[in-house]
């Protein structure tokens, strides 16, 4: 198993670097001309001269050949800086840690919903297949599965902020901005609702909650639609082994059964699926945090794919495949802790 | 749990009720967000509006006018000839408590000349300083006959040896401190030649005639003012200048914070301003991309201010809580142009013959041909179905608006009768008889320009089914490239105004060294430095040149008309829409006026009210 971890984790950066190489060169193939774009703002582009778009070129270095882009950029990287996000304004490395923890505080929020909700309903399915019951969960799953993510976003920024005016966008508001920004407030974290706890101030714990209960509830309803399907199959394939048959043979109450036997097994597979998950949480929050206009990096990063912004998307890059690799390492290894039947050679 | 569920609500409906309307603070939900806040690197217009409202001008607007001034730093000005001198104001304190004297306005001048960074809007001051160099760099090298690269290293920022340095030294005593300078009270400019438009370049709105807080700018590490090491403050990137993120104005409002997660600008009224403190305390604008949820906040009442794309005016229109304001001319307008002279191996005129594979050279120097495709493009359809409506014909090139801008003139017409008439008579019946090939290209990504060119593409195939013209679309330096070249037989081109004044128009496109009519060819430069009998034996240079000289409003106005008579008469290009824009804010919000030229809102004008 040691073993097993370190090869992974030596493996690491050549993963990585295998990455960022494919991507940075897949990113050439667009051309200067386009990376130009992300520089020059467009109204000012139609009145430069070729000599001044060579001037703005020559100083931002797109004029080099992509493998001195490329080593330019390694080198700076095995220095800690990771460029000059157009996007964010700012340094790449400092932009993804500043939009980091809206968005850790969206998928921190969202899990015990998602997971909690989820797979409540996957179980109640197939406790109930084929009845009224199951009809219904799996219906309501089929929509979820079916809806575009910004439409159903859309509708719940309509609904619940609109027309009931409780769950408004961005992160917070702006009273509760002053308050944050104030001397006497201590940003531990960077999570507002922590901080609003920690500090002592319950107006500002709401403030933040209120902000994430839109983007929430969207997030939730799009993932409980993969959980009930996959938590559902799952329990119906281990309500028919023997073993849950013997079990009720043995006389064992329902429950018991349930609990006990059928539920413990039938989530293994749920695991790994939510394992993966808090990491396509963290990943895959674009849409909702653009609807909901969450500074994370979520919304980060979609727009430095828009505006072909290369620094900032081979940072995303660095930053996510780090997150994955990691993550599913973690995943892994838990994964053979909860089933002792698997072992890594 | 209904307990719960009941506070839950009660709690929620509190927060909403105290949201509705904030008096002290103005929201403007908009789309992106400043590209810098250095007011000699921000060209755009985001960044415009923040420092338009941290920085104060010598001069500015009066209301919505944009040829008439009044003082703001600068109690009063004189202009004579080549020199315009400015008294500037006594007791304005910047926001760091320095009191503003006239070293600090010939400090700011300077720092920009010498900053001038690639891609910025300085070459407007190089332009009025230094009449023939549009930048620091061709001036270095024009009049010392050395480039930059031979004189400053590109690795130290250095200059190469005490000879350089020696020259470079000789440039800044010669060329940059003679060009502003203190006497008294006074600031003096020292412009290359008489230029009226001048005011119109440092005028309020511009964020290059922003005046800086010289100890402040020191302090954080600009140019320290002297002659010794000026080079090492030319260029900076746009990260690296320390006004990136930060202000030393002395505007009506002050920069709290530019928070660039959230793409939010809060500023808060400047106490110690010297025409008194703005009525609304705190202004936030704010980069909310997505339309829906700008839509939102308006309706909400938490935004005041929405920018709204006008395919989606519709969505709003007949809240009874929004001012919707239509039709606002704007300062830009999308034009076609001609190339007189194309060059023979230019890969898009085809056999580059008359012989129905391709345009002669010299195609659009015959001015059947021009007007003939003038009378080809579907203006009505193109503003109707591509811009929704929201675009406007013109004349010719210059923008409603400005100064010589005459509405009587004849406007553009789609008309296949009177294009067919033109065509016929072009190369004596030839052209009508073999048809051409050629290719129209624009920049991939610019829906707008594609549109156009496959308008018009479409319109000539109807007229003659041996007119063909191929649409192409390529990357922006290749087009840019086809046309330094001459390659390009007909372009498509749009142009935003840097100053409000006819000159930013009409020199551009009509006068042959504009940077429009440069790339016309030879044969156009020697078309416009043509005596005409129209212009009583003046060339159209002459005629747009000596418009710009003048100092009278009204004789440049004549002079303005008749040059656009003239471009009309012959088809000198054409102008295929000017956009027009809209406004939408909550209905208690005061204050508003609508200027063109502004890069955005004037806060300090602005206040909240019910009623």
């Amino acid at each position: 198993m040691t073993a097993y971890i370190i090869r992974r984790l030596l493996l690491l950066p050549l993963i990585i670097f295998g990455v960022t190489l494919i991507v940075f060169s897949m990113m050439q193939l667009l051309g200067e001309d386009q990376l130009l774009a992300a520089y020059v703002d467009p109204n000012s582009l139609d009145k430069m001269s070729v000599e001044e778009l060579e001037m703005v070129k020559e100083k931002y270095g797109l004029n080099d050949d992509p493998f001195t882009r490329y080593v330019k950029w390694i080198e700076s990287v095995a220095h800690g800086d990771l460029g000059w996000s157009i996007v964010g304004k700012e340094p790449v490395a400092k932009a993804i840690i500043h939009r980091l923890p809206s968005t850790v505080e969206l998928a921190l929020y969202a899990i015990f919903p998602i997971i909690g909700v989820g797979v409540w309903l996957g179980v109640q399915a197939a406790l109930h297949r084929n009845k009224w019951q199951d009809h219904l969960i799996r219906i309501f799953s089929i929509v979820g599965w079916s809806f575009p993510d910004f439409v159903f976003g859309l509708i719940i920024l309509m609904v619940f902020y609109s027309w009931l005016g409780w769950f408004p966008p961005g992160r917070i508001s702006l009273q509760v901005e002053n308050i944050i920004n104030s001397p006497g407030f201590h940003q531990y974290t960077k999570l507002v609702t922590i901080d609003g706890l920690l500090n002592g101030r319950l107006d500002v714990f709401w403030d933040g909650l209120r902000h994430l209960i839109g983007p929430i509830l969207t997030l939730s309803y799009l993932w409980w639609a993969y959980l009930i399907r996959i938590t559902r199959s799952s329990m119906l394939e281990v309500l028919s082994k023997d073993y849950v048959r013997t079990a009720r043979a043995k006389g064992l109450s329902e429950r018991v059964v349930i609990n006990k036997h059928a539920k413990r097994n039938a989530l293994i597979p749920v695991a790994t699926v939510a394992g993966s998950m808090i990491i396509g949480l963290i990943m895959g929050v674009i849409i909702v945090e653009t609807i909901f206009v969450r500074p994370g990096i979520g919304s980060f990063a979609a727009k430095a794919a828009g505006q072909l912004d290369y620094a900032s998307i081979m940072g995303m890059l660095l930053f996510s495949s780090l997150l994955l690799i990691v993550g599913n390492l973690i995943i892994d290894i838990s994964y053979a802790l909860i089933d002792p039947r698997i072992r890594y050679e | 749990m209904k307990k719960l569920l009941v506070a839950l609500l009660l709690v929620f409906s509190i927060f909403t009720f105290a949201n509705v309307m904030n008096p002290n603070t103005i929201v403007d939900v908009t789309i992106g967000e400043p590209d810098t806040l250095d007011p000699h690197q921000a060209y755009d217009k985001a960044s415009g509006e923040v420092i338009f409202n941290v920085y104060d001008n010598l001069i500015e607007y009066k209301g919505s006018s944009l040829s008439e001034f009044l003082p703001r730093l600068a109690e009063k000005w004189e202009i004579d000839g080549n020199t315009v001198k400015f008294k500037i104001r006594k007791g304005v304190k910047f926001h760091s408590g320095n009191e503003l004297t006239p070293y600090d306005v010939e400090y700011t001048f300077k720092r920009a000349l010498i900053g001038n960074p690639g891609g910025g809007p300085i070459w407007m001051l190089y332009e009025v300083f230094f009449g023939d160099y549009f930048s620091l760099k061709s001036a270095v090298k024009g009049l010392t006959g050395h480039s930059w690269s031979e004189l400053v290293n590109p690795e130290t920022k250095e200059p190469v040896n005490a000879e350089a340095k020696q020259i470079l030294l000789d440039f800044y005593d010669k060329y940059i401190d003679s060009k502003v300078t203190v006497d008294g009270d006074y600031v003096v400019f020292h412009l290359a030649a008489p230029k009226v438009y001048f005011l119109n370049i440092i005028a309020q709105g511009s964020s290059w005639g922003a005046i800086l807080d010289s100890k402040a700018a020191m302090g954080l590490g600009l140019w320290d003012g002297k002659k010794d090491g000026w080079w090492k403050f030319h260029d900076w990137k746009k990260e690296d200048s320390p006004l990136y993120a930060k202000e030393i104005g002395s505007g009506p409002y002050e920069l709290v914070e530019w928070d660039r997660t959230q793409q939010k600008v809060t500023l808060k009224a400047f106490d110690g301003y010297w025409r008194g403190p703005a009525k609304v305390k705190n202004v936030v604008i704010w980069g909310v991309d997505e339309w829906s949820t700008r839509k939102a906040m308006l309706e909400k009442g938490e935004a005041d201010i929405a920018a709204v794309p006008a395919q989606y005016l519709s969505q709003i229109k007949g809240n009874p809580d929004l001012e919707i304001i239509e039709g606002l001319p704007t300062v830009s307008v999308t034009t076609l142009n001609f190339n007189w002279q194309v060059k023979p191996d230019s890969p898009y005129i085809g056999s580059g013959k008359l012989d129905g594979q391709g345009i002669p050279v010299d195609f659009f120097a015959d001015k059947n041909v021009r007007l003939a495709f003038i009378y080809s493009f579907d203006y009505k359809k193109m503003i109707d179905e591509v811009l929704d409506g929201y675009g406007e014909l013109v004349p010719t090139a210059l923008p409603k608006g400005f100064l010589g801008y005459d509405d009587n003139l004849p406007k553009p017409k789609f008309d296949l009768a009177e294009a067919t008439k033109y065509f016929k008579r072009a190369f004596r019946g030839q052209l009508w008889r073999k048809g051409f090939k050629m290719t129209i290209l624009y920049n991939t990504g610019n829906a707008a320009r594609q549109k156009s060119a496959e308008l018009l593409a479409d319109s000539l195939k109807k007229i003659n089914p041996k007119f063909q013209a191929e649409v192409r679309g390529v990357q922006w330096p290749t087009f840019l490239d086809a046309r330094k070249n001459g390659k390009m037989p007909l372009y498509i081109l749009g142009w935003l105004a840097d100053y409000p004044d006819p000159n930013n128009f009409i020199y551009t496109f009509y006068d042959s060294k504009g940077d429009y009519g440069y790339y016309y060819g030879e044969k156009y430069d020697q078309f416009a430095n043509k005596p005409q009998a129209f212009f009583g034996g003046k060339s159209l240079n002459e005629m747009i040149e000596e418009a710009a000289s003048l100092t009278d409003p009204k004789a440049r106005e004549e002079i303005y008309i008749k040059v656009q008579e003239f471009v009309i008469r012959e088809g000198l290009g054409v102008p295929l829409y000017q956009p027009v824009g809209v406004r939408v804010h909550r209905k208690w919000l005061k204050g508003w006026y609508p200027n063109s030229i502004r890069p955005g809102d004037d806060y300090y004008h602005y206040w909240k009210s019910d009623k």
